[in-house]
């Protein structure tokens, strides 16, 4: 850039006369291709995504039964699950924050569809409709508390972990409910084509929360508001209701995935969910997400699920205690972390 | 030439893939002498400075300390040969209290090894009063403005005996009389024979205390000078590398006296800070908010915009009062506003130069909340090539661009919504000439579009360069409003410090 090129721009207008029609054709086709192929293959996902895809082979090897349907609906079950509540933290990472409520928002959705199905005798959809709702409003305490009243998310969340829980233990007097009629109990233990509903339900939620990321103002909101708040506020981004909307899309998919839950164990029970915060926020890191807000993507929070529910049913079927699991699960997160952060000094 | 220099790096040549950040590079340091470093952003300044602060390691060259060469492969490598850098961004701890920050890394011990506060209180003392600044050992960091946190970073630079201070930019958020304060404090550092290597943009800092100036250009120098036998525009035209015929420019289309202001404030107040502040400003003019920092001049801007909270008078745009409770209503207004820190509140750093432009647009890129990548990149294309940025640069992350390309994006992001009222809080700050020759230019423009245009700025040659109209401010106060024609620099220093008359 010379003092000529300045020059050289007066002749045109500075005051955008841009005609913002579609873009000409001829960058849509090859170029554009080749332009996402190589941005597939650079992306730091395309590192994670080998990483699973070893591990689903190495398993394959190491193990007879990996490969089975029964294992394989088991796993895409856990995996399914996880994703769900894993996508709902993605969005509030992405913004800079945490939500550390969600496990116990699963043990207090378990509960209350319990509460409308089973003791009320409400009808199934009914019931769960109600306690998603409920769920949600924990996000909207959530997010309205850390959006308004400026307690970070932290705190907030830390506290809303255990009011939940002890919520849900206090409905319950600590004691489980059973008793589900089979059309709920389809919603987590069947299958279509063969592949389990709750499976089904994960892909629809994370293409559709990839979509709402990539795509969309709200999606730019949140990667806006993660990166620099205060530049947010000053281009005119509603700030603080992107936190709230945030902080209930968490919850809310908390509460799908505790709906799921509740069907696939057929029981209500306020132990449910215990630790899956940390799981998820595992999962999220773990796809490349930064706990300052404004990176990490849907696609990375996806293969960091299955990488850690992988590892959990390796070690089960090479027949490692379980009580060494969590002990992986952490090395892992780290190590993923680190290889990151290592990769990004050297760039 | 026979004097020995005190520090002599040469040859050092450091490359990155793609780029050679600095090629064969010399630079020599006497004792007690004042060496300015000056070049555009870009030209490896900051290298060469991070290569002798042992942060950077070089691929070629050595460095000689009183002679002897030396291995500077780490920052205590550094320090242990005498060498102390002062970077941009301050590294000083907002919550620990001055004599902490002084002696970070070099704590007094008691016998019972506790940290002896009182001890370090003593020192810290000893080492401020030295300086001739007046600050207390117990008073908190976070509590001292940029000026004395400098300050403190220099004591630290002093205890750790310091025979080479290197500043990077240090006057970059001073205002005059701070700067002055610096200037005096490194003409003492001379006396008590430490050598300074200062890096500035500003001509008239380095021509009031260095001794040489070395001129940087593309990684490589361009020349060394005795300061007392070049002028700047000699200085300006090696660092530019070709000749900058008005920095500043003139005004291109006459302005309509009689049209009605785009923008009147009538008595705006907001917390402590503004009082009773008026003025307007006519579709095509530029008013310059001068003043000294903290005169409220950014804290009027932050309110037109509706970023703080109005507690009296009016805004009127198009003579029609509106309220302007948030940002969204003021850009509703056609109002636009590029923030003094583009860091922290101008961009999205990790975003890329595409997001980041069309941040305040998003709407009209959009069908449904779904925004068409096509329009993005077509509006993120157009303005980088309207502002002179690169256009493959648009899928960058902003935070790697240069500070005056930086400023670029975030002009783009407000001329994407072809604003009638732009407002510019100090466009300039830690931009090259050229670059700032380039953002002068762009104003010009956007005012010869008939967009009024209010830039605050703190370099009183700038507010007299660009302005139409100047309004002073000082202490919360509009003190009154100057022609440019019949502005001075005095007149404008005089009235923003309240003092009848300045002596130049």
């Amino acid at each position: 850039m010379t003092m000529q090129d300045v020059t050289n721009n007066q002749e045109n207008t500075v005051m955008g006369n841009a005609s913002l029609g579609p873009s000409d054709p001829k960058e849509t086709l090859g170029g554009r291709i080749k332009a996402r192929v190589w941005r597939v293959l650079l992306a730091r996902e395309s590192t994670l995504a080998g990483v699973v895809l070893l591990l689903v082979v190495f398993l394959s090897f190491a193990s007879p039964y990996f490969m089975t349907p029964g294992n394989m609906t088991v796993v895409g079950r856990q995996i399914g699950l996880a994703l769900i509540i894993s996508v709902g933290m993605t969005f509030v990472i992405l913004i800079g924050g945490i939500d550390l409520s969600v496990g116990s928002v699963v043990a207090l959705v378990s509960v209350l569809t319990g509460e409308f199905m089973v003791v009320s005798g409400l009808p199934p959809a009914i019931s769960v409709i109600l306690a998603i709702a409920c769920g949600a409003l924990v996000g909207v305490l959530n997010g309205t508390i850390n959006a308004y009243v400026g307690i970070p998310s932290f705190v907030v969340t830390l506290g809303m972990l255990a009011v939940a829980r002890g919520l849900s233990l206090g409905i319950t007097s600590g004691s489980t409910i059973s008793g589900f009629p089979p059309e709920f109990l389809y919603l987590g233990q069947g299958s279509f084509l063969e592949i389990p509903i709750p499976v089904w339900i994960a892909a629809v939620v994370a293409l559709g929360a990839h979509f709402v990321l990539t795509r969309t103002t709200f999606g730019r909101h949140v990667y806006f508001v993660g990166s620099n708040e205060e530049a947010a506020k000053l281009s005119g981004i509603q700030v603080r209701r992107i936190k709230v909307t945030v902080f209930v899309i968490s919850a809310s998919l908390a509460a799908l995935a505790a709906v799921l839950e509740t069907s696939r164990l057929s029981v209500g029970q306020p132990a449910a969910g215990n630790g899956y915060e940390l799981l998820a926020i595992g999962a999220a890191v773990i796809g490349g997400a930064s706990l300052f807000g404004g990176v990490g993507g849907i696609l990375g929070t996806a293969l960091g699920t299955s990488l850690l529910l992988l590892i959990q049913n390796a070690l089960i079927l090479l027949g490692i205690s379980a009580y060494w699991q969590q002990v992986f699960s952490g090395v892992i997160i780290v190590a993923a972390v680190a290889l990151n952060m290592w990769r990004k000094k050297r760039n | 030439m026979t004097e020995p220099s005190l520090i002599s790096m040469h040859g050092i040549t450091k490359r990155y893939p793609g780029v050679t950040a600095l090629s064969s590079v010399n630079l020599s340091v006497k004792p007690g002498e004042v060496m300015a470093i000056v070049g555009e952003n870009g030209a490896g300044k900051s290298t060469l400075l991070k290569v002798l602060a042992g942060a950077i390691n070089a691929d070629e060259g050595h460095i000689e300390v009183s002679g002897n060469i030396v291995n500077i492969t780490s920052p205590r490598d550094s320090q242990a040969c005498g060498i102390a850098v002062m970077y941009q961004e301050l590294n000083l701890a907002n919550d620990l209290n001055v004599a902490e920050n002084i002696y970070v890394g070099r704590e007094l011990k008691t016998r019972f090894g506790t940290v002896d506060f009182r001890a370090m209180e003593r020192g810290a003392k000893g080492l401020l009063a030295g300086l001739g600044v007046d600050i207390s050992p117990r008073e908190l960091v976070g509590n001292l403005n940029i000026a004395m946190r400098q300050m403190v970073e220099i004591a630290k630079a002093l205890l750790v005996a310091a025979r080479v201070v290197v500043m990077d930019e240090p006057t970059s958020s001073l205002t005059e009389g701070e700067v002055e304060t610096l200037l005096d404090l490194i003409r003492r550092l001379r006396q008590q024979g430490v050598s300074v290597v200062y890096v500035s943009h500003r001509m008239r800092e380095i021509y009031a205390i260095a001794d040489r100036i070395t001129v940087m250009r593309d990684g490589a120098v361009v020349g060394v000078r005795d300061a007392a036998s070049t002028t700047p525009n000699e200085i300006v035209q090696m660092m530019v590398g070709r000749e900058l015929v008005d920095l500043y420019g003139v005004r291109t289309a006459p302005l309509n006296l009689h049209a009605s202001p785009a923008l009147e404030v009538r008595g705006l107040g907001s917390g402590s800070l503004v009082h009773d502040v008026s003025f307007s400003v006519l579709p095509g003019e530029i008013l310059v908010l001068a003043g000294l920092i903290g005169a409220g001049r950014s804290r009027t801007a932050m309110t037109i915009f509706g970023a703080v909270k109005r507690r009296a008078g009016e805004i009127l745009v198009d003579s029609k009062p509106l309220a302007l409770r948030t940002p969204t209503e003021a850009m509703d207004a056609g109002i636009g506003f590029v923030p003094e820190d583009r860091k922290n509140l101008g961009l999205f750093l990790g975003l890329p130069v595409r997001e980041n432009i069309s941040s305040a647009s998003l709407s009209s890129i959009s069908r449904m909340a779904v925004v068409s990548d096509g329009r993005d990149r077509k509006l993120a294309k157009h303005f980088a090539g309207q502002l002179g940025l690169r256009l493959s640069a648009i899928e960058v992350a902003a935070g790697t661009l240069s500070g005056g390309n930086q400023q670029k994006v975030v002009l783009a992001r407000w001329l994407a919504r072809k604003p009638r009222i732009l407002i510019l809080d100090e466009p300039t700050r830690g931009v090259d000439v050229g670059a700032k020759a380039e953002i002068y230019q762009l104003i010009r423009h956007i005012a010869a579009e008939g967009v009024a245009v209010l830039v605050i700025s703190s370099e009183l040659t700038e507010v007299l360069g660009i302005a139409d109209r100047i309004l002073v401010m000082r202490e919360g106060y509009g003190v009154g409003e100057l022609d440019a024609r019949d502005a001075s620099e005095n007149r404008v220093m005089a009235m923003a410090t309240g003092v009848q008359e300045v002596v130049a």
